[in-house]
């Protein structure tokens, strides 16, 4: 291909448009009417009617403001949502907190009420002893002990671990729930996290970001508290596999956890009530009869 | 004169009376404003080489800016809005360019 021929004589297509919309860049219209008026009206090549003009600068000016405020409304609008959403968030935790706190109040109203109806005959004081330790186990009391409390808590520096995600040094709700299951198995009586009581039917799970006990979502620190032997709890903890699974994310992921015997922990009562659909199979029928013939 | 105290009051009126844009309209405005600037540019350009034509530049103003918005609006029917606004973008904005370089000769002899 010879050098010094010009760009535009080039014919593969692209190198032509882009020097034509170059070149073409003043719209032909000009040319054209100053042309015609050079020949129909010599004199008035230079008359200015710029009333026309006036008015489409205006429009021009409208335009440009108009998308420039359009522009940066939209911004704060974004940002305004986010802070209504923080906010409505915010109310419905307090309003839950309220409405938790209430319910605490009436529950131990109700079991006081309930010792006072079944202190009145000796069969009744037998049932609230039996009572009590079945709500012990289900939670439904606060409970004190000796146990352990596991603090854990996200990397220090989320991302400057040799994996670089940042989402690897945090804590997980399956970190959680590991921790949870060891203490059971470790023989803990009762397990709170963040002073959430949990229950047979608590739930550990994530939405997010954001890690949900029973729905309500936990701030870091995570804190959890077990009652159980203090003897052996600690000891089987850490021999079980969730103790090994927290050495693993300590030194894989760096996630910070401190494991301390505490010789008084109090555990306050799950905020769940009880079974609403199971009903317990009555006594004249013989369970295991029942399972034989349907 | 009147051109330039009609671009002051238009920005006035736009900044001051916040103009609700419409939904439907919101995805052509800013394509409108870069097809505006070009007319503008070109009015700017041809009035220093001494041929600015009011008629030529209103016409060329609203076909510009008409043009543009249909292009970005087929675009968005057929699926490649984005795509379409690029081009045209491209175009008018190698036009500014091409047009500020003549101004800027005109004004400066550079």
């Amino acid at each position: 291909m010879p050098t010094d021929a010009p760009p535009r004589s080039r014919v593969d297509g692209v190198p032509q448009l882009l020097a034509q919309i170059w070149d073409e860049a003043l719209d032909p219209g000009y040319a054209a009417a100053a042309a015609r008026k050079q020949r129909e009206d010599p004199a008035a090549r230079r008359r200015t009617r710029t009333l026309g003009a006036g008015l489409s600068l205006a429009l021009v000016g409208i335009l440009l403001a108009a998308a420039v405020v359009q522009a940066n409304a939209a911004r704060p609008a974004v940002a305004q949502r986010r802070v209504d959403l923080l906010a409505r968030i915010q109310a419905q935790t307090q309003r839950y907190d309220t409405v938790t706190t209430a319910a605490a109040a009436l529950q131990v109203e109700v079991d006081r009420l309930k010792s006072v109806a079944l202190g009145a005959t000796g069969q009744g004081k037998l049932l609230d002893g039996q009572l009590g330790t079945l709500e012990l186990a289900a939670a439904q009391r606060p409970v004190t002990g000796p146990g352990l409390r596991i603090t854990l808590d996200d990397a220090v520096a989320p991302g400057s671990g040799s994996q670089g995600d940042p989402s690897l040094g945090r804590v997980l709700d399956r970190d959680l729930q590991m921790v949870v299951n060891g203490l059971w198995a470790a023989g803990a009586e009762a397990v709170s996290v963040n002073d959430q009581r949990l229950t047979s039917l608590s739930a550990i799970r994530s939405a997010g970001d954001a890690i949900l006990v029973d729905y309500r979502p936990l701030t870091r620190p995570y804190v959890v508290e077990a009652i159980g032997d203090p003897r052996t709890i600690e000891a089987d903890f850490a021999a079980g596999a969730a103790g090994r699974g927290l050495r693993t994310l300590q030194q894989t992921y760096g996630v910070r956890y401190s494991v301390d015997a505490a010789s008084a922990l109090t555990l306050a009562a799950a905020a769940t009530t009880g079974l609403r659909y199971a009903r317990p199979v009555s006594r004249q029928q013989d369970p295991a009869q029942q399972e034989v013939t349907p | 004169m009147i051109a330039v105290l009609g671009l002051v009051v238009g920005i006035a009126l736009g900044l001051f009376l916040h103009p609700v844009v419409p939904l439907w309209m919101q995805p052509y405005l800013p394509i409108a404003v870069v097809a505006a600037l070009d007319a503008v540019f070109g009015a700017v350009r041809a009035t220093l080489e001494g041929i600015f034509d009011d008629k030529v530049f209103v016409i060329s103003f609203v076909s510009n800016v008409l043009v543009a918005a249909l292009i970005v609006f087929l675009g968005d029917q057929l699926g490649v809005g984005s795509q379409l606004s690029t081009g045209v973008v491209v175009v008018l904005a190698m036009r500014i360019f091409s047009n500020a370089a003549s101004i800027r000769r005109q004004l400066f002899g550079g």
